[in-house]
């Protein structure tokens, strides 16, 4: 009776340890065994052949494995767990041990011996027992608390402002308090206020990115109301351009595009509609997180009370920012859905984070707190995410989506449109099957004509015979025999076949006719068909969640063949917000997203958007990396600045009008750009503010000053974009002047077809719009010189502007002409010496030309034009003469 | 004020002197200005007599293997098949290798063209890198760096020796990546944005419709008006110097662009070449066109003075396909081989440092990808080839050797940061001396690494 006992035994062990016992002996025994084994086996293998290359005070943790505790032994390595106690096939240690095939071999060198495997194989058998203590965290542990304790994920605190020696000089303590008293502590001092014309052109630059008008310039310096800036720049934040230039700022970071780019570059004719969504947002000042949640999941939004049909579409066209990004649309299956997936993270994370999470795709990030296993978490929300990109099958294109409709009556008219193509469908199958058939008559006809032909000749050659055989004359025929004594009957046959074949005939073609009537009507009313297509709405692109939203596994070293565990979808787990709503597992749970993105409590929301409105206005960020704050991106320079602006940013319902305006009236952004020998000396790259950085504009200021200047600017929006009347192309099949055809609208309308942006884009660093990009890089080349000099463009304006000079009656002699041209170009008056030399310019051209007239004045007007848009100053932000 | 008659005709050389002077924080440490002419491109004195005037630098982009190409490794051969020592197989070199030259040099037969040229090659088969991931190893090859945007290795040679040919930009960018860094990696950034490269073409796009554009008016002004506009232009950019550093690039970029309307026309049309040397680089369809256009380009650029040029090829990382790896070969292996003979034979390449390398090398092993083990191989910085010819190098010499599988350098290493060291070193350039003062800091290429490789200098 022993033996049912030792089962129950047995089996109460199982409830013991919580796994399956195959030890035969008793389970303290075996327990003791192992233990034995482990202490006297096994822990000095581990010392002595594995520590070197896994353990926290080896020379490295390869494969993030680490061996010197028993946690480390269960946790497993980058490629997941390698121990499984008691389940000795289970345990990959062993073939690794055992250097097998598709694992890697350990110790690398030399495998252990025979009997020291066999020593591994039943200690874990025995359940794998480990003696040793935890001391602490694993070093992978310990590297992930470090990097949560990085300042960028840690709350931002309430900091008062610093007291200053120059108690005076602070207009806003938010800002101007924390930038004076790092200057004092550095024993420097801010440079002096800019003057109003400077401030002028600074402002309309920074808020609307078009130069003053020399009216717009007199009336600020008329203006000697303490509030006249106030004024001015309220009057720039509610005008339309403001968003049109701020909208265009958002559109490099979310690189923003109308083809698909990589190697095949397919355009998409229905991205425009997201950027006016842009331009529009920025122009209410919808507030950014609002703003963010619509782009990342406008569709999922429950409605609100009092919202119109136009905002329930605005919200739906907001996540073609998840739709529009690069794709190689020539590939299928999990790796092309995973590939979009990844640039979805990339770009959300970050536009709205600044952090790099899809450097974790293939392992922990190398520098963050991002372990991959919360990338997987983010990849299953947006593998469970249909983008709504549009495009159609062609070749290099096999993964066409629906679009979404837009516009008034657009579902209805969509559906017109669909039922219409249906139709159309529909009408080629009976015309394509009437087709075959009449190609079969028209072979059988054929085939009669033949029959017919032959039949004729035998009747012709029969006949002849008889009527040779009848006159009995001397025949040519007797060679044949007695064949010249065709009797009639041969004939009557022949005539016979012949009438066959004359009916046969008779009949096939009428028969081939009466189908290729109806080839012919069917033709045409698929024609009609195709002619009288209904009128198509808008389209926009977009995202729906899909019909079943999942987890995913993590793929081991990025590859998603081979699978790990689940990642539940889910976040960062560095940035923990208690109260957030778990990812509703019936939805792609890009809502939560959304909501974890934009929670007050977010560490980094608000600081990086703070930080991305105070680099457009300073011209480098509080955190220069604007797009990484992680631990290898730069140290704020005024951390508690960022701090207090970003919570203000919160407590101001996430303004950004509000915040521009708040940056804008500070005395630091109002500062000169003189120059501080000292300063200069201790701090060349203004990283202490204190002077304004000298800026250059970017390409589409500089594009709009000159049309601003030639009067040819036009500031209305153009209906939709450039893109969809060519269709879905490949867009190297189409050529240049259709792809960037002329245009005077403002320049954030202009197409931006990746890698096909208009030439002065790309020689001015306009971003790559593959690439999410919250700074553009400043160079200065000669090629941008040589564009200034000589383009066709420039030329043009330069003489539509001097056109518009001479016909101005703002100045009525060339010395009021050259001061004119000199303000609407660089809204300053000439010096004495700036004015003599222009004059003498453009005498000296007047002089040399040959021709008279108009034309004289206009070739001479127009090099004045020129020099001054070569100059530094019509391109960069600096201090203007007073 | 008033000018008199002489002071308003504005003469260039005083704009280029008041350009050169007055430029507040704009230190120039560790060379002194050479020359009467004082521009930012004028030629300098080096800190010795160099070996080497000019550098082309081949960049393969994405990390060409060694074991296809110019590292032999027999025991390789043998093992192929045998498990690796990280995760794959070890995978047996997919080219056959022979000794060539008078040094007997090994050169796989992907590269039969080469082949010729080994007596001008020095191969450097034990280099490192410190990163075996290309966003961190392309800009660390191109900059010393990677956490921060630095010169790039052209600008810094521009800095320290200025151009021989004020006509022309003094250093070019053929076909560049626009990925792992872009401009920065051929950028100059604190050094004066005149340092920076020009660039002719992209990745991607054929090098034969690539151009530098707008070298004509489209204005209709004759060119001493235009002149004259240029001239006025510069008198009010003058103004502005005290301001900021960047209009002193406006300034060199138009005068720059002034002189290159008549030059670069001259240097980009390969019309005066003969049949023969065109045939020679492949030039005329075929799969070697391209990369031959952009060899000779090179050559055309040094031969005219640019002090240096950075040629591009990509598509060198072979994860999967190795396969492909004599075709991609072919690209180059003529082109290049044509370059050498052609500077040789016009007596450039004594003073020509060329230097083919990527941003790192290849595993021995097979690259296990996507769940199925591929034909090819995986990243690898521990130990990689890379070969300098011309400028002063041993010609013929192969130095430094990896282990016999090829996973790390063990003898006559060269880190990435000594290259770099040894390439200033034969430009006449120590580069613990060629330093720049940025935010209270001297920076210099090799931060605070680098030791000269003089096992390798002639």
């Amino acid at each position: 009776m022993m033996r049912p006992r030792f089962c129950l035994l047995t089996l109460f062990s199982i409830f013991l340890t919580g796994g399956f016992l195959f030890a035969e002996e008793p389970p303290q025994k075996a327990v003791a065994k192992g233990t034995e084994l482990f202490e006297s086996k096994i822990l000095p293998v581990l010392v002595k052949h594995c520590y070197e290359c896994h353990s926290k005070d080896g020379e490295s943790i390869e494969g993030g494995l680490e061996l010197d505790s028993p946690s480390g032994m269960l946790r497993g390595g980058d490629t997941g767990a390698m121990l499984e106690a008691h389940h000795v096939d289970q345990s990959r240690l062993l073939q690794m041990l055992r250097h097998e095939d598709d694992v890697s071999a350990m110790p690398p060198e030399k495998k252990l011996s025979k009997e020291v495997i066999a020593a591994f194989e039943e200690w874990i058998r025995l359940g794998a027992p480990d003696t040793r203590e935890d001391k602490g965290p694993t070093a992978k542990e310990q590297r992930l608390d470090e990097a949560k304790q990085h300042w960028s994920f840690l709350p931002p605190l309430v900091v008062k402002p610093p007291a200053v020696k120059d108690a005076n000089w602070p207009r806003d303590p938010m800002i101007d308090n924390f930038v004076l008293a790092r200057l004092e502590a550095e024993g420097l001092k801010p440079a002096r206020d800019a003057n109003r014309r400077t401030l002028v052109r600074r402002v309309y630059f920074d808020l609307i990115g078009l130069p003053p008008t020399p009216q717009d310039v007199n009336a600020f310096l008329a203006d000697e109301s303490p509030e006249a800036l106030e004024k001015l720049v309220d009057k720039l934040l509610g005008s339309p351009q403001f968003g049109e230039r701020w909208g265009r700022h958002w559109l490099d970071v979310v690189r923003y595009a109308e083809s698909s780019g990589m190697e095949f570059n397919f355009t998409y004719p229905h991205a425009w509609p997201y950027r006016n969504y842009v331009i529009d947002s920025l122009n209410a000042d919808k507030p950014y997180d609002v703003f963010l949640r619509e782009q990342i999941a406008g569709d999922l939004l429950p409605s609100a009370k009092d919202e119109t049909p136009e905002m329930v579409e605005s919200r739906r066209i907001a996540p073609s920012m998840l739709a529009f990004g690069p794709k190689r649309h020539n590939s299928s299956g999990t790796d092309y859905q995973m590939n979009i997936a990844d640039d979805q993270i990339d770009v959300v994370t970050k536009s709205t984070l600044a952090l790099t999470v899809s450097c974790a795709r293939c392992h922990d990030h190398k520098f963050d707190p991002i372990p991959t296993k919360d990338y997987y978490s983010m990849a299953g929300i947006f593998l469970s995410t249909e983008p709504l990109y549009g495009t159609i099958k062609q070749k290099y294109s096999n993964n066409p989506t629906d679009l979404l409709p837009i516009g008034k009556g657009a579902q209805a008219l969509h559906d017109a449109a669909e039922q219409h193509e249906k139709k159309i469908t529909q009408a080629e199958k009976p015309l394509a099957d009437k087709q075959t058939e009449l190609k079969k008559a028209t072979e059988t006809v054929e085939l009669a004509v033949k029959e017919r032909t032959n039949a004729e000749e035998l009747l012709a050659a029969v006949t002849a015979r008889t009527a040779a055989a009848k006159t009995g004359g001397e025949s040519t025929a007797t060679e044949e025999g007695d064949s010249a004594t065709a009797d009639t009957s041969e004939q009557e046959t022949a005539q016979k076949e012949l009438d066959e074949a004359t009916a046969k005939l008779t009949a096939t073609t009428a028969h081939a006719k009466a189908l290729k009537d109806e080839v012919a009507k069917l033709d045409a009313s698929l024609k009609e068909l195709k002619k009288n297509r209904p009128p198509r709405p808008q389209y926009a692109m977009s995202v729906r969640d899909r019909a079943k939203p999942a987890d995913t596994k993590i793929a081991i070293r990025g590859d998603f063949r081979t699978r790990g565990e689940v990642a539940p979808r889910g976040f960062l787990s560095a940035v923990n917000i208690p109260n957030t709503a778990p990812v509703d597992p019936t939805r792609s749970g890009r809502m939560e997203l959304a909501q974890w993105i934009t929670h007050p409590d977010n560490p980094l929301t608000s600081r990086v958007m703070v930080n991305r409105i105070w680099h457009h206005l300073f011209g480098r960020g509080i955190v220069p990396t604007v797009d990484n704050f992680g631990l290898i991106g730069k140290l704020p320079s005024h951390p508690e600045m960022l701090d207090s602006l970003a919570l203000r940013f919160v407590n101001e319902g996430w303004s950004v009008k509000k915040m521009v305006r708040a940056m804008v009236l500070s005395r630091t952004y109002q500062l000169s750009s003189a120059i501080n020998e000292k300063s200069l000396t201790v701090d060349p790259n203004n990283r202490l503010l204190w002077r304004a950085s000298p800026r250059r504009l970017d390409a589409e200021a500089i594009r709009d000053a000159i049309l601003m200047v030639s009067g040819k600017l036009d500031l209305k929006r153009p209906v939709g974009s450039t893109v969809t009347p060519l269709g879905d192309k490949l867009v190297r099949s189409i050529s240049t002047e259709k792809i960037q055809p002329p245009s005077n609208h403002r320049s954030v309308y202009l197409p931006v077809v990746r890698d096909y942006v208009p030439e002065l884009f790309e020689l001015f660093d306009f971003p790559s719009p593959s690439l999410v990009s919250g700074a553009r890089a400043i160079t200065n080349v000669p090629s941008q010189a040589l564009y200034l000099r000589n383009s066709k463009f420039v030329a043009e304006q330069a003489r539509i502007a001097a056109q518009r000079l001479i016909a101005s009656t703002e100045a009525s002699d060339d010395a009021g002409r050259v001061s004119l041209a000199i303000q609407w170009s660089l809204g300053r008056e000439p010096s004495e010496v700036e004015r003599n030399a222009a004059l003498q310019l453009i005498n000296e051209i007047k002089q040399a030309e040959v021709k008279e007239g108009d034309s004289k004045d206009v070739n001479a007007w127009s090099a004045w034009f020129l020099t001054l848009y070569t100059t530094a100053e019509f391109r960069y932000l600096v201090d203007a003469e007073g | 004020m008033a000018l008199n008659s002489s002071q308003q005709t504005i003469s260039r050389r005083g704009l280029l002197k008041a350009a050169s002077c007055g430029l507040g924080g704009l230190t120039l440490t560790g060379l002194a200005p050479g020359g009467a002419a004082a521009g930012l491109l004028s030629p300098r004195a080096t800190h010795f007599t160099p070996k080497a005037k000019r550098v082309i630098f081949l960049f393969m982009a994405g990390g060409p293997s060694q074991f296809e190409s110019f590292d032999y490794k027999p025991a390789l051969k043998a093992g192929g098949g045998k498990k690796g020592v990280k995760n794959g197989k070890l995978l047996a070199p997919l080219a056959k290798f022979a000794q060539h030259g008078e040094s007997g040099m090994w050169v796989s037969d992907a590269f039969p063209h080469l082949a010729k040229q080994t007596d001008e090659l020095c191969m450097l088969n034990a280099m490192s890198a410190p990163s075996r991931a290309h966003p961190i190893a392309v800009p660390m090859l191109h900059t010393g760096e990677f956490q921060f945007v630095r010169p790039s290795f052209g600008a810094w040679v521009l800095y320290g020796l200025g151009s021989e040919n004020q006509d022309l930009p003094g250093f070019f960018t053929v076909k560049p990546t626009r990925t792992f860094g872009g401009p920065a990696n051929y950028g100059s950034a604190f050094l004066p944005s005149t340092y920076q490269a020009t660039r002719l073409g992209w990745e991607g796009r054929p090098i034969k419709d690539a151009t530098i554009s707008n070298l004509t008016s489209n204005h209709g002004l004759n060119q001493s008006a235009a002149r004259k506009s240029l001239e006025l232009s510069q008198l009010m950019n003058q103004q502005l110097l005290g301001q900021t550093e960047d209009v002193r690039g406006v300034i060199d970029s138009l005068e720059l662009s002034d002189r290159m309307q008549s030059a670069v026309p001259k240097v980009l049309n390969t019309s005066d070449e003969s049949k023969e040397t065109l045939e020679a680089y492949g030039i005329g369809g075929g799969s070697t066109d391209d990369f031959g256009r952009q060899c000779l380009l090179a050559r055309r650029l040094v031969e005219s003075g640019v002090r240096f040029v950075e040629v591009s090829s990509s598509g060198w990382d072979h994860h999967s396909n190795l396969d492909k790896f004599k075709s991609k070969a072919e690209q180059i292996d003529k082109p290049i081989a044509a370059l050498l003979a052609d500077l040789k034979q016009r007596g450039l390449l004594e003073e020509t440092l060329v230097l083919w390398t990527g941003e790192f090398g290849r595993t021995p092993e097979t690259q296990v990808l996507e769940g199925k083990e591929t034909i090819g191989r995986d990243h690898n910085a521990e130990g990689y080839t890379a070969w300098l010819a011309g400028g002063g190098v041993k010609g013929g010499l192969t130095h430094g050797t990896t282990d016999e599988l090829g996973y790390k350098a063990t003898d006559g290493g060269v880190h990435l940061h000594d290259l770099h060291a040894t390439m200033l070193h034969l430009l006449g350039l120590d580069h613990t001396k060629l330093t720049y003062r940025y935010g209270g800091r001297d920076f210099r290429l090799t931060n605070i690494h680098g030791e000269v490789a003089h096992d390798i200098i002639a």
